[in-house]
């Protein structure tokens, strides 16, 4: 028997003797309360090879985006229709409201909703990953390991989410996201979340290479009701569209040298968040 | 503290102050260009910045009333669409003679939303198209 082998049966006689010791209860919480990530088995592998194949790069619909932004609005609630408004005419007048200027991510469910760059989708055991173009930080991670939302999560751009699969289609169920995080229909219309949004996503096949994702958006502090809408992706094949890295605080920079002629990044000048000449006003 | 070190430490303050001042606001909506103005300019690129989440041609213009080039900046896609567009990041060098077609800033500066740019010395012509129009199926 070689050394890690002794080990664990070491360990497996000490954790039956303390479960033997223990009430059932007190023996099954240490594990409730420090779960781990199993390794994947074979048949974890093969599993995945009978769900629907939802990997590779997929790009929005952005004539789609427009024409749902168009049809099927939220139901903004009063107050925050008002703010809507405004900022329709702001983006129409040539100052748009700037909803993703900084480099955050948009976070979701603009991810999903608005975004114009393609993501990158894994599916591996126990999770499902979308990885996003234009900045490394767009990144979702959808554990469908069965495990729950954590009693309470630390709000992220992305929020939590757990997902599972019926039939063909995958479930995702996402809390915890940062009050500050935008319900946008564009990139210049969309106001904070404010806090206890919740997004259910049903993402499914529509065809060999069009994914849907039909979301239904709770936010209380924005919406009349529940906003169920849908967000379709084209699967490109071709690897010109492989992802490529992408650093959005990079834009505000250019490539320039020191005194020393060492390579550096020189600062851009910017007026009202776009670069302009740096002889301009 | 002697003089250097405090002319050091100044100089470090100043430099901290001007970066901070330097607002990250590389990405936004295209809505700032105005959609419903074509034009063109002609000058000589002074670089070609390739960097999400939009890349920048940098030109220098000659003024029609003489006086020194002016910088102008004129703003495209990312690189990732831009390579699918058939564009690399050596499209554009500088020192490269260009007529750039481009949507201007409502405001006046110096910049605008790339339409298209042409090598004057080579004929070559590179168009991008950004927003809802930057969809490739």
């Amino acid at each position: 028997m070689n050394i890690p082998i002794r080990r664990a049966v070491a360990a497996m006689i000490l954790a039956a003797f303390a479960a033997s010791t223990l009430p059932s209860s007190d023996a099954a919480e240490p594990a409730a309360k420090d779960p781990i990530n199993p390794p994947a088995t074979l048949r974890d592998w093969q599993a995945l090879a009978k769900l629907p194949d939802f990997s590779g790069v997929w790009t929005p619909v952005i004539s789609d985006q427009v024409a749902q932004e168009r049809s099927n609005p939220p139901p903004w609630n009063a107050q925050i229709a008002k703010q809507i408004e405004h900022m329709y005419a702001e983006e129409k007048a040539g100052r748009p409201f700037p909803v993703i200027d900084h480099c955050f991510p948009t976070g979701m469910p603009s991810y999903m909703l608005i975004t114009h760059n393609a993501f990158e989708l894994l599916v591996t055991p126990g999770r499902v990953t979308l990885l996003g173009e234009g900045d490394g930080n767009r990144l979702r991670r959808i554990y469908t390991d069965g495990r729950p939302h954590p009693d309470d999560p630390d709000p992220s751009f992305h929020g939590h989410s757990i997902g599972h699969w019926e039939g063909q289609t995958l479930v995702v169920d996402t809390i915890a996201l940062l009050p500050e995080v935008y319900l946008a229909v564009n990139e210049a219309v969309g106001v904070p979340n404010d806090g206890d949004m919740h997004i259910v996503e049903r993402i499914h096949l529509l065809d060999a290479e069009t994914l849907a994702d039909d979301l239904e958006i709770t936010a209380n502090k924005l919406l009349s009701k529940t906003w169920k809408t849908t967000r379709k992706y084209l699967r490109q094949r071709s690897q010109k569209y492989d992802i490529v890295e992408g650093v959005c605080e990079q834009g505000s920079y250019n490539e320039g040298l020191d005194k020393d002629g060492n390579s550096i990044f020189v600062p851009i000048k910017f007026h009202n968040g776009v670069p302009v000449g740096s002889d301009s006003k | 503290m002697n003089l250097f070190r405090m002319k050091l430490t100044l100089g470090a303050v100043a430099l901290a102050a001007l970066m901070a001042a330097v607002p990250v606001f590389a990405h936004h909506s295209f809505a700032v260009y105005d959609r419903t103005k074509l034009l063109t300019l002609k000058g000589n690129v002074k670089s070609f910045q390739w960097t999400n989440p939009h890349c920048v041609v940098w030109v220098l213009v000659q003024p029609e009333g003489g006086g020194e080039p002016q910088e102008w900046s004129f703003e495209t896609t990312s690189p990732g669409v831009l390579t699918r567009g058939g564009w690399t990041r050596n499209s554009v060098k500088p020192g490269d003679r260009v007529a750039v077609e481009f949507y201007p800033l409502r405001d006046g500066s110096h910049g605008g939303g790339l339409s298209a740019v042409t090598l004057v010395d080579t004929g070559q012509k590179l168009t991008a198209s950004f927003g809802e129009k930057a969809e490739l199926k």
